[in-house]
């Protein structure tokens, strides 16, 4: 009896948050879910029904879909490769022992993260400018004709790309030099002595250690950059056309742009689906989620 | 090997002289223009980025601060931030040790729940929720963005302050216990201060969820009287045309410069939050 009331009060302490859980995150989602099947939208406001699969023949059928789950991957893959080398690559510098300034150094690299995202993006999106942006300013010194930025398909990813990895890279950085830290140096000099050269010390010490944070930080930097919603939103917002749009961006611009709420509704479920999915398999094969639960 | 480490420190400093030099930039960049006269962006130039004392002016300054509405945003999103934050550390300070030391059976499956649920995407829940306030009246109201912006660091913020509290030894609290406190009495005089570095933590989470949130204001506000930072300064930089470029730089710097001082400030502590944890900011 007391244990069944205890099990009573214990629930009263997570109470709160499963009330937020319920109403703010599962009925959302439940209700997304079902509008993905109405056709409630701006001509159906008042009065919608039941379409069954209809809205996802339609998406699916249709080849804008293709085109912004590609982009999704192109944004995804394109922009977490190059922070995770770039944030190793820093971290290995600011490791060694023998550097002066590393904490200074450190602090500098840290500005792009600690400066609100939401601010410098706007700020980068003048920086971009074709005509009078400071980075064609800067590149005409070295001679180098004016670059479109924005209408160019492949000067626009490579804009994208360009800043998120000045957003996020100090992230990185910070991770891989906590971990390389945290190798203890025993290790490397008891190799030493055994003869062992730099590159073997590197490649068979270093590397095999510090796996299991490249596959956390990998997963993490992966589900965090496929819902990324405000450098595309800011700098291009999905354009010229659709061409460097994402799924989460070309979502919100469905509902508050354009009012098409079905539509928006299957997209959001198709990249929760392909995220949830391809979560599951990623942190199967890395054993991370012993780690989290 | 002397002349392979003097290269290889030679590339090192080189390599983070100009990684340095590229992560401030754009920060240096917006405050010169924030003190010189540059109304539009086509007036900077790479001179205009060199200072010239003589040239230097606090107009965009004043600009910002009583030519626009700048301090009314600036309290709407004080307000937002300074909800969400008590918010959030409560419930997710109860729950979190709640999750963390009593018995509760369907526990692990409320925390995978909780972690997938990190996965949806914000329109997932922004479209459902709009509709739903709507309804409910909470449109252009305080309460509805407070709601949504506390319930996701709530639920993360649990989750966080149950790895923390883990980490703590349930002796602590039993000899409390012993000494007649309840164990609520426990939680709050024990665990508390304890869980402090955890909690400070999930507030910053909770003050930068709200205070740079665009896409979810963007949604629930339409009223001018209500608009925070991020509407305002969307506004003055797409939809008003008329807006001064060192005027735009001013409020960057108002609005970030505090934020990204706090960052730097307590950087050791932080990074190594961030690390714990796993999110990006």
């Amino acid at each position: 009896m007391s244990y069944k009331r205890n099990i009573f009060f214990n629930y009263l302490y997570i109470l709160p948050v499963v009330i937020l859980v319920a109403f703010l995150y599962l009925y959302p989602i439940l209700y997304t879910i079902y509008i993905s099947f109405t056709n409630f939208n701006l001509y159906h406001f008042f009065e919608y029904q039941w379409v069954g699969l209809a809205n996802y023949i339609t998406v699916l059928t249709g080849g804008t879909f293709w085109q912004v789950l590609v982009n999704t991957a192109i944004w995804t893959v394109g922009s977490l490769a190059p922070m995770i080398a770039v944030g190793f690559l820093l971290a290995l510098i600011l490791n060694q022992k023998d550097l002066r300034g590393r904490s200074a150094f450190f602090t500098l690299l840290l500005v792009p993260w600690a400066f609100p995202a939401f601010i410098s993006l706007i700020v980068w999106q003048g920086m971009w400018n074709w005509k009078y942006g400071i980075v064609n300013k800067v590149l005409a010194i070295f001679g180098i004709k004016p670059v479109d930025w924005f209408d160019v398909v492949p000067m626009a990813w490579t804009m994208l790309i360009l800043t998120n990895l000045w957003l996020s890279f100090p992230y990185y950085t910070s991770v891989f030099l906590s971990a390389l830290q945290s190798i203890p140096e025993e290790l490397y000099s008891i190799a030493e002595i055994d003869g062992a050269s730099r590159l073997a010390r590197f490649r068979y010490i270093t590397l095999p250690l510090m796996r299991k944070t490249i596959a956390f930080v990998a997963i993490g930097g992966f589900t965090f950059t496929w819902n990324n919603f405000y450098p595309i939103y800011i700098l291009t917002g999905g354009g010229p056309g659709n061409a460097t749009n994402i799924l989460v961006v070309y979502a919100y611009q469905a509902a508050f742009n354009n009012s098409l709420y079905n539509f928006a509704a299957v997209y959001s479920v198709i990249d929760a689906a392909i995220l949830i999915a391809m979560a599951i398999i990623m942190l199967k094969y890395s054993g991370v989620l012993e780690a989290i639960t | 090997m002397k002349a392979w480490d003097v290269l290889r420190l030679g590339i090192s400093y080189v390599i983070l002289a100009v990684a340095a030099a590229i992560a401030v930039f754009p920060i240096y960049y917006i405050v010169i223009t924030s003190l010189s006269d540059i109304p539009t962006i086509a007036s900077i130039s790479i001179g205009s980025l060199i200072p010239q004392p003589r040239g230097l002016t606090l107009d965009a300054y004043k600009g910002i601060l009583f030519g626009n509405p700048f301090l009314l945003w600036l309290r709407n999103s004080l307000i937002l931030a300074g909800a969400t934050v008590a918010i959030t550390i409560l419930l997710a300070f109860l729950s979190g040790v709640a999750l963390s030391r009593l018995n509760v059976p369907g526990k692990r499956a409320l925390m995978i729940t909780v972690y997938v649920l990190t996965f949806f995407p914000m329109t997932v829940t922004v479209l459902p929720l709009y509709l739903m306030f709507a309804t409910l009246h909470l449109i252009n109201t305080y309460y509805g963005l407070i709601l949504a912006y506390s319930s996701g660091t709530s639920i993360y913020g649990a989750y966080l302050v149950k790895l923390f509290v883990d980490s703590i030894p349930k002796e602590y609290e039993e000899a409390a216990m012993i000494d007649g406190l309840s164990r609520l009495g426990a939680f709050v005089r024990i665990l508390l201060p304890l869980s402090k570095p955890v909690l400070a933590f999930l507030g910053l989470i909770a003050f930068m969820g709200a205070y740079t949130d665009y896409a979810m204001a963007n949604v629930f506000i339409t009223s001018s009287d209500l608009w925070t930072l991020t509407l305002g300064m969307w506004y003055l930089s797409f939809v008003n045309r008329s807006t001064l470029y060192n005027v735009f730089a001013a409020f960057a710097v108002l609005m970030g410069i505090p934020i990204m001082a706090v960052f730097l400030a307590f950087q050791r502590y932080l990074t190594r939050m961030y690390t714990m944890s796993g999110v990006k900011g």
